[in-house]
């Protein structure tokens, strides 16, 4: 044979230059942890006060809306979509259902009131994902439309009235307790009990995208809509599915907010979606899909929670809450692509 | 598919029905008639040919056997069963393969993903709510990965695709067709990245595949591979079928006449000679590792060759001239003014065009029109105080560009992606002659480019060295080297280790010096020289 064609050299191993880069190339989420772990020191060193379990249990707390969110966003983004219309949906299911209970069966157990929020918002996310698939749109411009339309449809038909005492279900749910215990000033502090959906969402979600076909699924997809296709996955079925689920976690979250409010406001929520996005990144994954993880997803929502509650305890005002996040998000978005480069 | 396929998988020997059967296949894209009634047979354990310039339809065909398009007419004929179009799944789960060109891999899965996961899709039947096997999937790809002579070990069964160099990216893919107990397996262009030994233990997988009975269809431009592996040829001419046969019936020389239609002599194209007068001299340029201390000179209308195995730093020092990855070390020397080009737009300026290797990566931009791809480089100096584009000057630039360069299109609106990778090259040179470089350096100027387009960019290549350009071609294609160069330099370990007058050497030769291992190649660097006054 002729020496037409020579490529030496090609196969040669791969070289691995810094190990430590190395790992955060392959878990970005370290950086994030980093970063917690980082604020969590400083602050506790200028006001110890933040170490008590008291504002840990207020963090913990506040982390469950978003923490369901940011799930929700995540599994699009892994998907190498984006979704902005979860917040209308939960504004949806929530105050409609609230309003549904309350108004025709106020003794309804909280499990089932529940699990009809689910399935609601998981069928709005039906209707994002049907859009998606069958116009061929990107699902930015899909679920703004949706966002104005389900937000529209709710504040035009269904009410703008705030609901001030819930039905007594759903106000207990919101008050029952995981545990209860007195601090040191004779407080009651209280972990809820909804406090728990989270992580079961997260170890569902973490199974699914793991251990089930449709998980790999949904990241084959966001490496490659194409080729995945090409490859015979059904991008409607995915395209449908991940919509669904994302607008599940999001209907559970509205009914969650309700609860813990005490509440339900029509023109609540709706206007977060970049603070939930921004944490999702922040946790790693990339906005262009097929990249991140459910821990990592967690660490940016607490990131942000801890940036939005601490910031107070060491006097700096809250207006610059925005300003740390965005620095943050720089940072982090930096430092990803040094690291790829670096390699 | 295996507890499927084993039980109806006819032998190789026995004289059953064919494996597929295409009849009368018709395609259309808007208005290209891409298939004109195609069909042929494909038995179990044979191999076979695709060839055919590019945008003959050999990628459509395969699009269609592999469930990606359905095809406007015709029927596939597949396991005795008639249908009108498969879908992917149909397509896999009856054991056909494919290893596309593009490779089709995930970026961002594993590569045991990658390799084996589609087992699982596929036996399920394309469902996807169900659970995969972890331990299966580890295993299915360890033993396709280990056939196709990667590791299979685990670390490199959980490293990300993106992560692995083009050639072992190739390899997955293939190893993923593999990992299935296929029954037929389609190529398209599987050897463009690997190295001879990895080629070979490919033909040797083929040869077991063929043993198995499993069918293989290869797509390639290398003939000689062709040849190495054996079966029959079906050639694709303008979306018909135009020859089917053994391989053994037909030369290489009559594959080619097929292919274009038309006689395409193997002779040198190069007829002129360099005018006098140095145009560019490289001095003493380095780039360490990658190129250590390189020193030439280019002549007014001087065509010269500049070829090295992929890590010999040929590709570096071609983008150290250009700017792309500018030199660490030495200078240029550019109509007798010493200079230092530390970005492309100072190689512009100095009047030195780079066509880069990768022309989609690098290059184009796919989804706009010829016009804007071939004045991108000038449209600072089309537009007027204000930042207006003079759009009838830029159209004009453009068709006239498009005319010396023989692109097959009138219509300059035409998105580049639309057209054929020959077309594209071309684009692509054009765009650089808008700057009227003085110097033109051309790195794999015919990569993945047809027979027949070979033949018109080495044409335009002489017509632009006639004009008085000087022209530096940096590949690894040797007889496009030996065709159209006046001297040839081969580089080793980064230094230039010799040199030959393009007349009076061959392929044998250059081989040999682009082998010869480093510490030899550094005392024979001067055994053939023919311009000492280059080398310095």
């Amino acid at each position: 044979m002729s020496a037409t064609h020579l490529h030496e050299g090609v196969a040669a191993p791969l070289t691995k230059p810094n190990p430590l880069l190395q790992l955060v190339r392959r878990r970005p989420e370290i950086i994030t942890l980093a970063l917690l772990v980082a604020i969590c020191v400083a602050v506790s060193i200028i006001n110890p006060a933040f170490l008590q379990p008291s504002s840990l249990i207020d963090i913990g707390r506040a982390s469950v809306v978003m923490g369901l969110f940011a799930l929700g966003v995540f599994i699009i983004l892994a998907a190498g979509g984006i979704d902005v219309s979860f917040t209308a949906i939960a504004a949806f299911t929530m105050y409609s259902m609230t309003l549904l209970v309350k108004n025709h069966w106020p003794d309804a157990p909280i499990a089932l009131v529940l699990m009809a929020a689910t399935a609601g918002g998981a069928l709005l996310g039906v209707v994002n994902g049907l859009l998606v698939h069958s116009l061929r749109v990107p699902s930015l411009i899909v679920t703004i439309g949706t966002q104005y339309l389900f937000r529209g449809i709710l504040l035009a038909f269904i009410g703008t009235v705030w609901i001030m005492s819930l039905p007594p279900t759903m106000g207990a749910f919101g008050r029952l307790p995981l545990f209860q215990f007195e601090s040191a000033d004779g407080r009651t502090i209280t972990l809820p009990f909804y406090f728990l959906v989270l992580p079961a969402a997260a170890l569902v979600t973490w199974w699914m995208l793991n251990r089930t076909l449709m998980g790999r699924a949904i990241f084959a997809v966001g490496g490659n809509a194409n080729v995945a296709e090409r490859l015979g996955y059904s991008l409607r079925t995915i395209h449908i599915f991940m919509f669904a689920y994302a607008g599940a976690l999001a209907g559970l979250a509205g009914i969650i907010h309700t609860a813990a409010n005490r509440q339900a406001n029509p023109f609540d929520l709706v206007g977060t979606e970049i603070n939930v996005i921004a944490a999702v990144v922040l946790g790693g994954a990339r906005i262009t899909g097929g990249t991140g993880t459910v821990i990592g997803t967690l660490l940016g929502v607490l990131l942000v929670v801890v940036v939005n509650s601490v910031l107070v305890m060491v006097g700096i005002p809250s207006t610059w809450q925005r300003v740390v996040v965005g620095g943050f998000i720089l940072l982090a978005a930096a430092f990803f692509v040094f690291c790829q480069k670096k390699n | 598919m295996s507890h499927v396929s084993t039980a109806r998988r006819p032998a190789a020997s026995a004289k059953a029905e064919p494996f597929l059967e295409l009849r009368g296949i018709h395609k259309r894209f808007g208005g290209v008639h891409a298939l004109r009634g195609v069909g042929f047979t494909i038995e179990p354990g044979e191999a076979y040919h695709l060839l055919g310039e590019n945008g003959c339809g050999k990628s459509t065909v395969i699009k269609i056997m592999s469930g990606a398009h359905p095809p406007d007419e015709g029927e596939i004929v597949l396991e005795g069963k008639v249908y009108h179009s498969l879908t992917a799944i149909q397509s896999l789960s009856a054991g056909i393969e494919t290893v596309y060109q593009d490779l089709s891999l995930l970026p961002n899965l594993t590569v045991a993903e990658n390799v084996a996961l589609n087992e699982q899709l596929v036996a399920g039947g394309g469902r996807l709510a169900r659970l995969f096997d972890r331990t299966r999937l580890s295993e299915t790809a360890a033993a396709a990965l280990a056939t196709v002579g990667l590791p299979a070990d685990r670390a490199f069964l959980g490293t990300v695709v993106s992560d692995l160099p083009l050639a072992q990216r190739q390899l997955v893919a293939i190893a993923r067709a593999i990992a299935t107990k296929a029954k037929m397996v389609i190529m398209d262009e599987p050897t463009t990245s690997l190295t001879r030994r990895e080629v070979d233990n490919l033909i040797a997988v083929v040869e077991r595949l063929r043993s198995e009975g499993v069918a293989v269809l290869f797509v390639t431009h290398k003939l000689d591979e062709c040849y190495r592996i054996g079966g029959h040829a079906i050639v694709f001419r303008d979306g018909q079928c135009v020859e089917q046969g053994p391989l053994a019936n037909y030369t290489k020389h009559r594959l080619t006449e097929l292919m274009t239609g038309r006689k395409i002599d193997a002779e040198r194209y190069r007829t002129g000679a360099p005018m006098d007068g140095e145009l560019f001299a490289a001095q003493g340029l380095s780039l360490p590792p990658n190129v250590r201390d390189v020193s030439f000179a280019v002549r007014k209308g001087e065509i010269l060759g500049i070829t090295g195995l992929a890590d010999s730093g040929r590709n570096e020092l071609a983008m150290a001239i250009a700017g792309v990855m500018p030199a660490t070390g030495g200078h240029l020397r550019v109509d007798g003014k010493v200079e230092k080009v530390r970005h492309p737009s100072e190689a512009i300026k100095l009047g030195i065009g780079y066509v880069p290797e990768d022309r989609l990566a690098e290059g184009l931009f796919l989804d706009k029109s010829i016009l804007e791809n071939e004045i991108a480089l000038v449209v600072r100096g089309l537009a007027n105080r204000l930042g207006i584009v003079d759009k009838a000057k830029g159209r004009a630039l453009a068709d006239k560009l498009s005319q010396e360069m023989r692109l097959n299109t009138r219509n300059l609106d035409l998105p580049v992606g639309a057209l054929s990778g020959g077309n594209q090259q071309r684009v692509l040179i054009g765009r650089w002659l808008s700057i009227l470089p003085k110097l033109l350096v051309l790195h794999g100027p015919t990569v993945g480019v047809d027979v027949g387009s070979k033949d018109t960019i080495y044409r335009v290549i002489q017509q632009l060295a006639e004009a008085g350009m000087g022209l530096v071609i940096v590949s690894d294609d040797l007889p496009e080297l030996l065709q159209n160069c006046d001297r040839i330099l081969v580089m080793n370990g980064g230094r230039v280790v010799a040199e030959y007058d393009a007349r009076e050497t061959d392929e044998d030769q250059l081989y040999k010096a682009m082998l010869s291992s480093k510490t030899s190649a550094a005392t024979s660097a001067v055994s053939a020289v023919v311009n000492p006054e280059t080398v310095q």
